[in-house]
């Protein structure tokens, strides 16, 4: 009776695509698009990051860029002091999920409702920006690392094989390297939305005074989803860090923010898959679209959104599936009815 | 059935700016008690309920759980001491099914395997099975009603709190209910909370009316339906409601 995660079609068709691209992309692909495909991995796991607090834990969070931003300076800071990578990947989930168990404690736990919340986030992140941007002087460094304020931080190095700081990879290996990171992250999040824990968050999100009424602990389960959330973003932003070998204070932006909402919205509130495709969709036609030069990029980019959001208000993913649906009904009726009038002529 | 009370509040107040919603109220109830709250709409039942289950802070009193002070305390800690509430609207897990809803509340009390089988069980006692895989946002009221109750039911709390728990049912609902809630006060004390005068009659013993937030009577039943001014306070409410 349960819908358990082996009997999901839908999840190993994502995993299946997924390991093709892993392995096969590398082959068939030039540099510049493993680049730029890279890119849509990197974004994909940020996604996924705000995909699964809104539409697994019902939290609406405006400053995901808050975690993101902290990730890649956690990276660029802790492996230009190290000078190795496996390290500061992993204080790159930790710090900012750890930050985010702190903020949201006080969140959860002040009871703060859905719109200070968001204020609260968004307000987060403009004090990051705000701080990150004032450190350009030499005093502002950490160890080695210099924070460099609106100049960024330069030549932040490239991930090597743990336990071999030399071993850096090349283009088609961090690709391959962030395909299974994005697998492992979405196989987790899939993972842990099927446990007990999962369905709590999902009853949590449907009904919070009923989770109580069962004598679920809100709170702390919120406190948890959004901890898991920013250690992912975290993660994302580290990923960013080591592919652009650089990073500036505009990861903490609103801009940055602004697309994981976008995405996840497009793609579907609710589902993993769908802001995934949103990301690969969205970024892809941005580009296009910026090689054109004919109309403002963010002009038409938010054309096709408020399209997007008029003729599909539940997002990609579930509007894909509900016209997978029709069809299959659709054909199966027709078959049907063809097979129900030919017995008929037959009866004749 | 022991005489050690389950419950217990003293001069228990909750306050909504100028509105007194429960005033002052002394209650208590044994354990094992069946109970039925009466009292016209607006006297402050679902308040009453709401302070006892930790969804809203008494402006002033205390609230006894089995000795334990649990005034103020948080909604999930007084569930997880023993309190189980049926709300007057619903709360229910609207986009998920029967079965997984049900299942949500077998699993706080049991290991996997036996949340299933506890889950599976409480459906049939309730009259639901046949709606197992629903969305539950889809269901009648009355439906609506007996899944929430075993939801409550599931979690075998020895207070279970009914707040207007027949409203919405059919016949045949109603039977089930008046069976199920004898039953589970074989087991549990119960407060019962319903406006169907023939429903109060098939279950209640002793009851308690409440009339604008205090307690106006506490007596049997028979000597509460033959009292004239627990007549008037319910009339007195529908020459409101007319005027
Ligand atoms: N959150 C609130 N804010 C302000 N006033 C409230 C609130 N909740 C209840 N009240 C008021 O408190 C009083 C008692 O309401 P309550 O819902 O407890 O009555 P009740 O006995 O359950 O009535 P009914 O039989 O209609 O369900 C009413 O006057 C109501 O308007
Ligand atoms: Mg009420």
């Amino acid at each position: 009776m349960e819908k358990t995660l082996a009997k999901d079609i839908g999840f190993w068709v994502m995993l299946g695509i997924g390991l093709a691209v892993m392995f096969i992309g590398p082959m068939v692909w030039g540099l510049f698009e493993i680049m730029q495909i890279t890119q849509y991995v990197v974004l994909s796991v940020y996604a996924l990051s705000l995909a699964y607090i809104w539409g697994f834990g019902g939290i609406l969070s405006f400053g995901q860029a808050a975690f993101f931003g902290l990730g890649a300076y956690t990276f660029a800071v802790a492996s230009i002091n190290i000078g190795e990578t496996t390290v500061p990947f992993a204080l790159s989930f930790l710090l900012p999920a750890a930050f985010g168990a702190a903020l949201g404690y006080f969140m959860f736990y002040g009871r703060l409702s859905d719109v200070y919340l968001g204020v609260v986030t968004m307000v987060v992140t403009l004090i990051f920006w705000k701080l990150i941007n004032h450190t350009a002087g030499p005093e502002y460094s950490i160890g080695a690392a210099r924070l460099g304020g609106f100049n960024g931080i330069p030549s932040i190095p490239i991930l090597n094989v743990p336990g071999d700081a030399k071993a850096w990879l090349d283009p088609a290996q961090m690709f391959q390297a962030f395909m299974g990171i994005l697998i492992i992250v979405y196989l987790c999040l899939r993972l842990i939305i099927a446990s007990d824990f999962g369905r709590v968050s999902v009853g949590i999100r449907e009904n919070e005074t009923r989770a109580s009424l069962l004598g679920y602990d809100i709170r702390r389960h919120k406190v948890i989803i959004f901890a898991i959330g920013s250690g992912i973003a975290g993660m994302s932003g580290a990923m960013w860090a080591t592919y652009q070998t650089f990073i500036d204070p505009n990861a903490f932006s609103m801009e940055m923010s602004a697309k994981a909402l976008v995405w996840v919205m497009a793609g579907g509130v609710g589902t993993l898959a769908g802001p995934i495709l949103a990301v690969i969709l969205l970024q892809w036609l941005s580009l296009k679209l910026g090689t054109m030069h004919i109309l403002n990029n963010y002009f038409i980019l938010g054309a096709i959104l408020m399209g997007l959001v008029l003729l599909l208000p539940r997002g990609l993913l579930p509007s894909l599936r509900l016209l997978a649906e029709r069809l299959w009904h659709l054909g199966r009726q027709k078959m049907d009815a063809s097979a129900a009038s030919r017995k008929a002529t037959s009866d004749v | 059935m022991s005489d050690a009370h389950i419950l217990t509040t003293e001069k228990l107040v909750m306050q909504f700016g100028g509105v007194t919603a429960v005033d002052n109220v002394d209650f208590s109830l044994k354990e094992g008690e069946l109970r039925c709250l009466l009292g016209p709409n607006g006297a402050g039942k679902s308040t009453f309920f709401k302070c006892l289950t930790g969804q809203l802070t008494p402006t002033s009193g205390t609230i006894k759980l089995r000795g334990a002070d649990i005034t103020g305390w948080n909604t999930h800690d007084i569930v997880n001491l023993g309190v189980g509430i049926k709300t007057q609207v619903p709360n229910l897990f609207n986009g998920i099914s029967v079965y997984e809803n049900i299942r949500m509340a077998a699993r706080r009390k049991h290991l996997k395997p036996m949340a299933k089988e506890k889950a599976e069980q409480m459906m049939e006692k309730c009259g639901v099975s046949h709606l197992a895989r629903r969305e539950v946002g889809l269901l009648a009221h009355g439906q609506r009603q007996l899944v929430e109750l075993a939801m409550v039911l599931a979690e075998e709390p020895p207070l279970v709190l009914l707040d207007e728990p027949a409203a919405g049912m059919t016949g045949d609902e109603r039977d089930r209910l008046a069976d199920l809630v004898l039953e589970t006060a074989r087991s549990a004390a119960v407060i019962v909370v319903e406006h169907d005068m023939a429903f109060i009659r098939r279950i209640a013993k002793f009851v308690t009316v409440f009339n604008r937030g205090a307690i106006f009577r506490e007596a049997m039943i028979d000597e509460i339906l033959s009292d004239r001014a627990v007549q008037e306070i319910y009339l007195g409410k529908q020459a409101d409601v007319a005027a």
